[in-house]
C-alpha cells in the first residue's frame, strides 16, 4: 500500500463546494423531451382505421364506438380506447397510424383518483395533455407503410388514341402481390364499397397468390368481377386509408388481377355454383349488370330465370356505353357468359311493352326484377337543338360498340362532363377527331372519374370548364354546326348543394364544329307499366323509390339499378340486384340468410 | 288594384291558379312519375299561397331587400308547350318559365307604381317568385343535368 | 474442469447454508446464490436462475417481426439497446434489407451511449458492492444525464425502443451535438475523481485485487467474453475483431490486463469508458446529417420474412451478445435463441469463482463479472 493510495481519495473534498446534481421535483417541473413518448392523443383526424389496434403487440387498443359520433363513408365511427394496463408504449400505433391522427404527448406524469381511468378513449376522453403541442411524432422520413401504388402498365396516349385496344395493360403477378401487400387490411372499403365486397380478403389472397379463394370471395357479392376490376367506380378507393399519405390501394385492379388468373373454364369448378331448380321462376327485365346480378344469385337459389332484354347483347350499359378500350367484349363477355351457363335464359331483342306485355310478366313469374337502367339521353333544350349535326352521347357509342360510323366529322364537340361524355370524347379521339368538351361548372366537380378525365386531357382532348351553351346555329356549310356558348361563374349553394355556375352574357363565344355530342345526362323509359300498377309505386323525381330489399308497391315487382338509385354505376346495381335476388327468395318464402 | 289586400288576392288567386295547371296537366299526365311529380309541383305551389295567405292575416312579412340568385337557367331554353306525355325536364323547364315570368309582372308593376307601400308589397312578391324560380332551377340543376 | 461437489456434512455443525438473494445480491438484478460456508469462508456456492423468467423468445414466436422490436430491449433492462440492434441485425440479414449509411452511424453512436451508461451504472455497482456509495451516487447521476439524451434521441429514458428493421426511428434532434458533448466532458471529469476515490483507493484495491481470477485457460472453457476475458490477457474484441456497423471507421484501442482478478477487469471496463467516450466524438463528429435513415421497407402489417437461420454477434458492455433466429417464410419468427454473454458469466463461472472467498465479497465478485440475470432468463 503507497501513501499516494490513502491520500488520493480525499481529493475529491473540493467537490462539496459544487453546485448539487439533485433535482428538485415535483416542485420544480422538469417537461419531457420533445421527442417523449408520453400519453396518447388522437386529432380530429381520426377515421377509425383501427390500424393501431392491429399492431399493437399488447393488445392494448380497442377500436370502440364513441358518443356523438356517426359512422359514415370513410369513417367506422370507431375510435382507439387505450388500457393503460397493457401498454408499453412502444409507439408503433403512433408510427402506423394511417390517418397521422394519433401521437403521444410528452407529458410525464398522470396521477388521478379514478381507479378506472387509465382506460380511456384518446381524443375525445377529456385528458389533461389533450392540448400538449410536444411529443411524439413518427419521422417524415420514416414509413411502416409503402405509400406509392405500384404503377400498371398502360397504353400511352399516342397509341391508345390509335385503336380500341384496352388501355391498361393490367398487373403482372410480381406487380400485383406488391400493390396487394400495401393493404392495411382496415376494411373502410368495405362498407363504402354498394356491394359490400370483402375488399381485405380478396386483397389478401392476391398477397397469398391463392386466386381460387380470391374468385370465389368475389362472386360472393359480385358476379361482375371481371367488369368491376377494370371500369369499377372504386368508391373504395376514395376512402381507402391509405390515401391519405399516399396513394389509395388500387382495389378495383387488383380485383382484376385475380379474375385474369382464373380462366373461365374453371369458374363452375372453383366456384362449385348448384343450381338444383326449386320449381319457381323470376323475370328480370333488362340483361345490364343489375337484371344479371340478380339472375346470377336467383340461379344460385334455385330459381328458373328468363331475363328480357331489348338488345342484341347483353351487358346493358356495359356493353353499349363503355368503350371496349375500357372494358373488352371478351371481359364483359366472360362475367356474362358465366351467369348463362348456370341455366340463366335471356332473350334478346324482346322489349317489355312491345315484344311482350308487362301483365304477361306478372303472370307467368312467381316475381319480377325491372333493371332497365337510364337509356334516355336528357335534351339540351336550346334553341337550335334540332339541327341534324346535334347527336346524342349514348347514340354515338351505340353506335360504336355495334360497330357502326357515327359520323362525327374531324372536329367535334362535346358538352357534358360525367362519363358518357368522356367516353364520347375519348371515342372520337379514336375516330381522328379534334375534340372540345364543354363542361357548365369547374372541371373537379365533373362526375365523370378523374382516371377518365386525365386519360381523356392525356390523348388530346381539350377540355373547356365553365361553359354554358345557350343556342345551336346553322354554319355556313350544312355538315356543320355552329354553338353558342357563355362562360360561367361559379356561386355557391346556399342549402348545401354543389356550386352552382350562372351564365356571365357578356362574355359569349362562338365556334363551328362538325357536329356537337350531347351528353348532360340521361332519364328512364318505364310507359310500358300499365298505369293502375304505377299508381301503386312510389317515385322521386324520375327515379324509383323501393322499399326494403328492392321490393315497390307492387308486391311482385322488385326494382334496382340506375332506375332506382341515385349512384347510378354498375356497382350500385350489382348490389341492387343481389339485394333483390334475396328480397325475392324471403318474398317466396326462402330464408332470410340466403 | 289599390290596396295592399287587393294585391295579395291577385297573387294569391295566381297562385291556385298555377296549382290548378299543374294538377290539371297531372291529370292528362300519361307517365306515372310524372303524374306524381305534377302533383308534388301543384302542391309547391299551395304552399306558396299558403304563404301569401299568412301575409295577408298579418302572420307574417314579405321582405324584400334579400338577394336572389338568378342561375338564369331557364332564359335560353326552348319554350315548352305543356301536353300530356310531357317529360320531367319539359315539365321543370315550364316551371321555371311560369315563375319567372310571375316575377317580371310583380316587378314590373312595382317599377310603374308610386305608392311606396304598394311599391314594396311587389317588390315583395316579385322576391318570393325569384325564390320559387330558383327552387325549380335548382331541381333542374341537380336533376336534369347531371352530367352537365 | 467441473469438479464435483465437495459432500458437506451440514449436521456437523461446521457448515452454514446462506442465501443470497434472490433480491439483487450486489446490483446485478434478480438472483440467488446459494452458499455453503465454513466460517466466513465460502465452501460451495450454487446459482438459482428464474426469478426474471418471461419468456421473451417464447413470446417473439407468436408476435409479427415489427411486433418483435418493442419487445427484446426488456431483455437486458440496463442495456436494451444492444438487443434493438441484435434483433434488427438479424431480421435485416434475413430480409436482404440494408439499413442506410446515416442509420447505422446513429446506431454506432446509440450503441456507444448505451455502454458508457450500462458501465456508469456498473461502476457505482462495483463501488457500493466495497463500501464505496457516493461513487454509486456519482455515477447514477451521470448516468441520468445520458438518460436524458436517449431520451431526447429516442422518446425514452430505458426502452429506447429506436433502432429498428431497416434502420432507426428519427433523426438526431436539433443541437444534439452539443449537448451530448456537454454530456461527455462531464462523465470524463467524473471518470477522473472515480480514479482517485476508486482505483487509488487503498481498500478497493486491497479487497479486488487477487480476488475471483480467472485463469486463462478457463476462458475458452466457459466461454467467456468481453471485459473478462480480456482482463486475462486475450486481445479479443468483437468490435475489431468482426467489424459491424461503422466500428471499422472508428478509432480505438482494444484494453487488456493480465492479472484477471476483481480489480483488473474493473480497470480493464474503467479505460474501455474512455474509449468509448473517445468513439463517441468521432460519432458526433462524423453521422452524415443528411439522407436517409430508414431503408425501404415492406408493409411491415403482414412482414413476410423469408425462409432461413442466421447467427448474428456484437460487442456489448459484458461480452458477445448474439441472435440466432430460424424462419420459415411466414409472418412469425419460428425460433429465436438469445444468447447473453451473462448465462456463461453468472452461473458455471461464479460457482467456480466463489469458493474460496468470503462472504463479504460476493457481491463484488459478482458485480466484477458484469452480469445482468434477465438476460440468463429469455
Amino acid at each position: 500500500m503507497s501513501l499516494k493510495d490513502l491520500i488520493s481519495p480525499f481529493y475529491v473534498w473540493q467537490r462539496a463546494f459544487e453546485k448539487p446534481y439533485t433535482q428538485k421535483r415535483p416542485i420544480e417541473d422538469r417537461p419531457g423531451a420533445p421527442r417523449y413518448r408520453g400519453f396518447h392523443m388522437n386529432s380530429e383526424d381520426c377515421i377509425g382505421c383501427g390500424t393501431c389496434e392491429s399492431i399493437c403487440q399488447n393488445r392494448a387498443i380497442d377500436m370502440v364506438p364513441v358518443e356523438g359520433l356517426e359512422q359514415r363513408p370513410g369513417d367506422s365511427g370507431l375510435r382507439p380506447r387505450f388500457d393503460y394496463g397493457r401498454c408499453c408504449w412502444c409507439a408503433l400505433c403512433v408510427d402506423i397510424c394511417t390517418t397521422r391522427s394519433l401521437h403521444l404527448s410528452n407529458h410525464y406524469a398522470w396521477v388521478t383518483e379514478d381507479p378506472d381511468a387509465f382506460h380511456f378513449t384518446a381524443g375525445t376522453d377529456p385528458m389533461p395533455w389533450n392540448e400538449n403541442s410536444l411529443g411524439y411524432r413518427r419521422d417524415d422520413d420514416y414509413h411502416l407503410l409503402v405509400h406509392d401504388r405500384i404503377e400498371m402498365e398502360m397504353l400511352g396516349p399516342d397509341e391508345s388514341v390509335r385503336g380500341f385496344d384496352e388501355v391498361m395493360k393490367g398487373y403482372t403477378e410480381e406487380q400485383a402481390v406488391l400493390e396487394a401487400d400495401r393493404c392495411v387490411e382496415c376494411g373502410i372499403c368495405v362498407a363504402t364499397c354498394p356491394a359490400h365486397m370483402s375488399v381485405p380478403d380478396y386483397i389478401r389472397s392476391v398477397r397469398k397468390r391463392d386466386y381460387e379463394t380470391g374468385l370465389r370471395l368475389l362472386y360472393e357479392t359480385n358476379p361482375f368481377s371481371s367488369t368491376c376490376g377494370r371500369i369499377c367506380t372504386h368508391r373504395c378507393e376514395t376512402v381507402c386509408v391509405m390515401g391519405y399519405q399516399g396513394d389509395p390501394i388500387a382495389i378495383r385492379f387488383l380485383k382484376r388481377a385475380i379474375v385474369d388468373r382464373v380462366p373461365a373454364e374453371r369458374y363452375r369448378e372453383i366456384l362449385g355454383d348448384d343450381v338444383s331448380d326449386n320449381g319457381r321462376t323470376v323475370g328480370v327485365i333488362g340483361a345490364g349488370p343489375g337484371g344479371m346480378s340478380a339472375a346470377y344469385y336467383l340461379r344460385r337459389l334455385g330459381y328458373g330465370v328468363t331475363v328480357y332484354e331489348a338488345q342484341a347483347r347483353a351487358g346493358g350499359m356495359l356493353r353499349y356505353g363503355v368503350p371496349s378500350y375500357r372494358l373488352p367484349d371478351d371481359q364483359l363477355d366472360k362475367d356474362i357468359d358465366y351467369i348463362r351457363s348456370l341455366g340463366v335464359e335471356v332473350r334478346f331483342n324482346t322489349l317489355v311493352g312491345r315484344d311482350v306485355t308487362f301483365q304477361s310478366l306478372l303472370d307467368t313469374h312467381d316475381a319480377v326484377f325491372l333493371a332497365v337502367g337510364l337509356n334516355q339521353p336528357s335534351a339540351l333544350r336550346i334553341n337550335g337543338e334540332e339541327h341534324p349535326r346535334v347527336l346524342s352521347g349514348l347514340k354515338v357509342l351505340d353506335d360504336v360498340a355495334n360497330g357502326l360510323d357515327p359520323g362525327i366529322g374531324r372536329k367535334v364537340a362535346v358538352i357534358g362532363g360525367g362519363n358518357v361524355a368522356m367516353d364520347a370524347a375519348r371515342v372520337s379521339r379514336r375516330m381522328g377527331a379534334e375534340v372540345t368538351v364543354l363542361y357548365r361548372r369547374r372541371i373537379e366537380d365533373m362526375p365523370a372519374d378523374p382516371d377518365e378525365i386525365h386519360e381523356s386531357q392525356a390523348e388530346g382532348c381539350t377540355l373547356v370548364a365553365q361553359a354554358i351553351p345557350v343556342e345551336i346555329k346553322p354554319a355556313a356549310s350544312e355538315a356543320q354546326v355552329t354553338i353558342v356558348w357563355g362562360e360561367a361563374e361559379m356561386v355557391a349553394d346556399d342549402k348545401g348543394g354543389r356550386p352552382r355556375p350562372v351564365l356571365q352574357e357578356d362574355r359569349m363565344h362562338e365556334e363551328t364544329y362538325d357536329c356537337v355530342i350531347a351528353a348532360i345526362g340521361q332519364g328512364g323509359q318505364i310507359d310500358f307499366i300499365p298505369s293502375d300498377y304505377r299508381e301503386q309505386i312510389e317515385f322521386k323525381w324520375n327515379k324509383f323509390v323501393p322499399g326494403d330489399y328492392q321490393q315497390t308497391g307492387l308486391a311482385k315487382l322488385f326494382v334496382g339499378g340506375d332506375i332506382a338509385n341515385s349512384r347510378a354505376d354498375a356497382i350500385s346495381a350489382i348490389e341492387d340486384g343481389h339485394h333483390a335476388a334475396r328480397g325475392i327468395h324471403r318474398f317466396l318464402g326462402g330464408s332470410a340468410d340466403a | 288594384m289599390n290596396t295592399v289586400d287587393e294585391i295579395l288576392d291577385f297573387a294569391i288567386e295566381r297562385e291556385q291558379q298555377a296549382a290548378d295547371f299543374y294538377s290539371s296537366l297531372a291529370d292528362r299526365a300519361q307517365s306515372a312519375w310524372m303524374k306524381e311529380m305534377l302533383l308534388s309541383f301543384s302542391q309547391e305551389e299551395m304552399r306558396h299561397k299558403g304563404k301569401l295567405k299568412s301575409v295577408k292575416l298579418g302572420d307574417r312579412l314579405l321582405k324584400a331587400d334579400q338577394h336572389v340568385q338568378d342561375l338564369k337557367v331557364s332564359d335560353y331554353l326552348v319554350d315548352i308547350e305543356p301536353t300530356a306525355d310531357i317529360s320531367l325536364q319539359d315539365a321543370l323547364i315550364v316551371a321555371m318559365k311560369r315563375e319567372k315570368a310571375a316575377y317580371r309582372l310583380y316587378s314590373d308593376m312595382a317599377r310603374t307604381i308610386d305608392d311606396p307601400e304598394l311599391k314594396q308589397m311587389f317588390l315583395g312578391l316579385a322576391q318570393e317568385e325569384a325564390k320559387h324560380k330558383l327552387y325549380f332551377e335548382v331541381q333542374y340543376d341537380d336533376q336534369i343535368m347531371r352530367d352537365n | 474442469m467441473f469438479e464435483p461437489t465437495p459432500q458437506v456434512d451440514l449436521s456437523s455443525g461446521k457448515y452454514l447454508k446462506l442465501w443470497q438473494g434472490p433480491q439483487h445480491p450486489g446490483i446485478t438484478g434478480n438472483m440467488a446464490l446459494e452458499l455453503t460456508t465454513m466460517g466466513d469462508e465460502i465452501v460451495d456456492c450454487k446459482t438459482h436462475v428464474g426469478y426474471l423468467h418471461r419468456g421473451f423468445e417464447k413470446l417473439m414466436e407468436r408476435r409479427t417481426f415489427i411486433q418483435n422490436f418493442p419487445i427484446v430491449c426488456r431483455i437486458a433492462v440496463p442495456e436494451p439497446t444492444f438487443n434493438e440492434y441484435l434483433y434488427a441485425a438479424v431480421v435485416e440479414e434475413l430480409t436482404g434489407i440494408e439499413s442506410p449509411e446515416r442509420a447505422e452511424w446513429i446506431r454506432t453512436l446509440n450503441l456507444e451511449l448505451m455502454r458508457l451508461a450500462s458501465y456508469l451504472m456498473w461502476l457505482g455497482g462495483i463501488g457500493a458492492a466495497f463500501g464505496q456509495g457516493t461513487v454509486y451516487q456519482w455515477t447514477v447521476t451521470h448516468r441520468d444525464y445520458i438518460l436524458d439524451l436517449f431520451e431526447e434521441m429516442t422518446g425514452a429514458r430505458v426502452y429506447h425502443m429506436y433502432i429498428v428493421p431497416g434502420g432507426v426511428r428519427g433523426r438526431l434532434p436539433e443541437g444534439f451535438e452539443e449537448r451530448c458533448n456537454d454530456v461527455l466532458n462531464r462523465v470524463e471529469k467524473l471518470l477522473f475523481d472515480v480514479e482517485k476515490v476508486l482505483f487509488n483507493n487503498f481498500v478497493f484495491k486491497k479487497r479486488t485485487k487477487g480476488l475471483g481470477v480467472i485463469a486463462p485457460e478457463m476462458v475458452d472453457q466457459y466461454g467467456i467474453t468481453g471485459p473478462n476475458q480480456r482482463a486475462a490477457g486475450f486481445v479479443r474484441d468483437l468490435r475489431r475483431d468482426a467489424p459491424y456497423l461503422v466500428y471499422d471507421q472508428l478509432e480505438f484501442d482494444v484494453i487488456t490486463a493480465t492479472e484477471s482478478d476483481a480489480y483488473a477487469r474493473s480497470w480493464v471496463r474503467y479505460q474501455e469508458m474512455h474509449q468509448g467516450i473517445r468513439m463517441l466524438r468521432q460519432c458526433l463528429e462524423r453521422t452524415p446529417r443528411e439522407g436517409p435513415f430508414q431503408a425501404r421497407m415492406p408493409n411491415v402489417l403482414h412482414w413476410e420474412v423469408p425462409a432461413g437461420e442466421t447467427y448474428v454477434k456484437a460487442e456489448c458492455t459484458r461480452g458477445e451478445y448474439g441472435y440466432y433466429m430460424v424462419t420459415d417464410g411466414s409472418e412469425y419468427v419460428r425460433r429465436v435463441h438469445v444468447r447473453g454473454p451473462s448465462y456463461t458469466h453468472a452461473i458455471a463461472l461464479m460457482e467456480k469463482l466463489a469458493v474460496g472467498t468470503n462472504i463479504a465479497d460476493t457481491a463484488g465478485l459478482m458485480v466484477s463479472l458484469h452480469t445482468y440475470p434477465p438476460e440468463i432468463e429469455r
